[in-house]
């Protein structure tokens, strides 16, 4: 009995020191941005508790007052408090950027290792059209995207995860598609093949695995990227609507005030330029320990 | 992709003993480059159908859309058969593109002037911005990328990389706002709008593109700077260097003259993205300093549904993007004789 609990305790002891020792062997990028990252999912988890007013309230002080105890970013023009505005915004920032690209790198993955190990009509067809894709740059696309959806759906949080995962998805699928070229030439897929799988099967049981590593920094990269995106499009006017909470609508909505309420800015520009720091000190830990570089283009 | 008209092997090995030879590697040069020019070509054909389909089929009736909601039946039939709405998709993405090879790309749908009229000075402006932010890249660039990877994984080094990560990480609005704030409201040195109609000499017009130029300058320089010290570091472990070293160069001497032309190449393709970038993602900057460039005319054209002259820019951004793509797939291959036989 004694001697029972004394080994589970000891197993136990020696899997926490593994762990600990591997902890310990992590790129301090990823640690950082990893901790970055958790404050800000806490911060969306538990934004009822942390923000003292609702988003939307009006009024609960004079417009554009100063930070103070009661309002620690000071007010906006309409008199809300842009401290719990800005915690508000971590919720939607966070959900939009992070499904959006992950629907855009399920289906572009899917659609890229496809390719890569049929090829023939179907890979040139699909690289033809993401090439389309991947010739207009990001925010152009977007904006596209965003007119060809027409008016009546401006604004919708919805249309701005398809629009992200419409951008994402050609480029993701060049990616996944290079990495099943260079993996279907090995005897495993041969011998799958031999086995009398199918594609889709040797795409998600061979290829797939094999894959995690680049499509996980790809997803990192495009994950820091989504809520620049985010911000820009709600900065132009085509993204958010108010009053939602969204960063970069906050920064437009409060630009003209800029002289005598800096606070209104710089609240929502620093909460996403540290969300993003950390997601790309995340990237740069990720493809460390994947041993991977991480390719990154401006468009 | 690979060797749809080219053999795989490798020409490039004797290339300067037989002449003969010389004359197949020149011949296979030009059936890709040729090659590239077709599919381009190919590309920017697609590119324009996604665009019309995207522009103007989806979006519902054109004609509702340019008189209005309170236009009647018959001033939208009148109006549908002016601009041959009543033909099939095919034949008017047919009229529109031919009209758009001549570099007509119809009329606006507020104003009725011609689009080529309202995006040509446009065009002029953001081109004048771009090629600012780009001539004041490159020293940027050079500078740091040869600092950190001369110095590598000293303090110098880590902070321009972390320096770097955080400039990647701070949407360009966002940068163009505090730079605002910095530059033209606690230090007012530069105008907070960069309006060119009141420019009445070059210092003028410097000072009044110095904030938008630096924003994208910074942006641009980012990308590059990460890129071309990757290349430099690989460059600087081979043997030629320590050769050069040995020789009593100085360290930037060896740099500039030994490690910098052979790192430039990998960086064309980022050269040749941040270029296109310069001409789709200046979108952003031209807003916040209400700059009368293609970006601001992109902008209020989607606000205004204006179709034709969206249209027209989104074309013209898309072109510039497979040019400049093309340009340094070209210059990659003339450059590196490895490259010559893909």
């Amino acid at each position: 009995m004694m001697q029972g609990a004394l080994s589970v305790s000891k197993f136990q002891g020696r899997f926490l020191h593994k762990a600990w020792e591997y902890f310990l062997t992590l790129p301090a990028s990823l640690l950082v941005g990893g901790l970055i990252l958790i404050v800000y999912v806490m911060v969306a988890i538990f934004a009822d508790q942390i923000a003292s007013y609702t988003y939307n309230k009006v009024g609960v002080g004079l417009p554009f007052s100063q930070p103070s105890r009661e309002h620690l970013l000071g007010t906006d023009q309409l008199g809300r408090d842009v401290f719990s505005r800005v915690v508000y915004g971590t919720r939607y920032v966070l959900v939009l950027s992070l499904s959006g690209t992950a629907l855009g790198l399920v289906v572009g993955g899917l659609l890229g290792l496809i390719c890569g190990y049929v090829g023939g009509l179907l890979d040139e067809v699909v690289m033809r059209i993401s090439e389309v894709f991947i010739s207009i740059p990001f925010i152009v696309l977007a904006l596209v995207v965003i007119a060809a959806a027409g008016p009546e759906l401006s604004g919708n949080p919805l249309l701005l995860i398809g629009v992200i995962a419409i951008v994402y998805a050609p480029r993701s699928a060049r990616m996944a598609r290079a990495v099943a070229m260079e993996v279907s030439a090995r005897d495993f897929i041969t011998v799958a093949r031999l086995r009398g799988e199918n594609s889709w099967s040797i795409a998600l049981r061979e290829l797939l695995p094999m894959t995690t590593g680049t499509l996980l920094v790809e997803f990192s990269v495009r994950a820091g990227y989504a809520p620049v995106l985010i911000g820009s499009l709600g900065f132009l006017g085509f993204g958010a609507k108010p009053p939602s909470p969204e960063w970069g609508l906050m920064i437009s909505e409060n630009r003209s005030a800029i002289i005598i309420a800096p606070w209104t800015v710089l609240g929502p520009g620093i909460a996403l330029a540290f969300l993003v720091v950390g997601l790309n000190f995340c990237t740069e830990g990720i493809a460390r320990v994947m041993g991977r570089s991480v390719q990154r283009a401006p468009v | 992709m690979r060797g749809i008209f080219l053999p795989r092997k490798a020409y490039h090995a004797n290339v300067l003993i037989w002449p003969r030879q010389f004359k197949v590697v020149q011949i296979v040069i030009v059936r890709t480059i040729f090659r590239r020019l077709v599919l381009s070509l190919f590309t920017l054909l697609l590119v324009s159908i996604t665009i019309f389909i995207a522009l103007d089929v989806l979006p519902g009736d054109v004609a509702t859309r340019a008189l209005g909601r309170f236009a009647t039946e018959e001033q939208k039939a009148i109006y549908r058969n002016k601009m041959h709405l009543n033909s099939p998709v095919h034949e008017r993405y047919m009229i529109w593109a031919a009209n758009a090879v001549r570099g007509d790309f119809g009329y606006s749908l507020m104003s009725e002037r011609s689009v080529t009229d309202i995006i040509a000075p446009k065009l002029r402006n953001t081109l004048i911005l771009a090629m600012y932010a780009f001539v004041l890249h490159v020293p940027v660039t050079l500078i740091l990328a040869i600092l950190s990877a001369t110095r590598r994984n000293t303090l110098t080094d880590n902070a321009i990389s972390v320096a770097m990560l955080v400039g990647l990480s701070i949407p360009e609005f966002l940068l163009a706002t505090l730079l605002l704030l910095l530059f033209a409201v606690k230090i007012p040195i530069f105008p907070t709008m960069s309006v060119l109609e009141n420019v009445k000499s070059y210092g003028d017009q410097l000072r009044i593109l110095a904030l938008p130029t630096l924003t994208l300058a910074i942006v641009v320089s980012v990308y590059s700077v990460r890129m071309l010290r990757e290349n430099l570091i690989e460059i600087l472990s081979s043997d030629y260097i320590k050769v050069a070293s040995l020789k009593g160069l100085t360290t930037w001497q060896v740099a500039w003259r030994h490690a910098v032309p052979n790192a430039l190449q990998p960086t064309l393709n980022t050269t040749a993205l941040n270029l296109a970038y310069l001409m789709g993602g200046v979108v952003v900057v031209e807003r916040v300093f209400a700059y009368p460039g293609m970006g601001s005319q992109l902008v209020s054209g989607i606000q205004l549904l204006d179709i034709p002259v969206v249209e027209a820019i989104v074309l013209i951004v898309a072109t510039v993007y497979i040019l400049s793509n093309l340009v340094a797939d070209l210059a990659g291959i003339l450059l590196t004789p490895r490259l010559r036989t893909l």
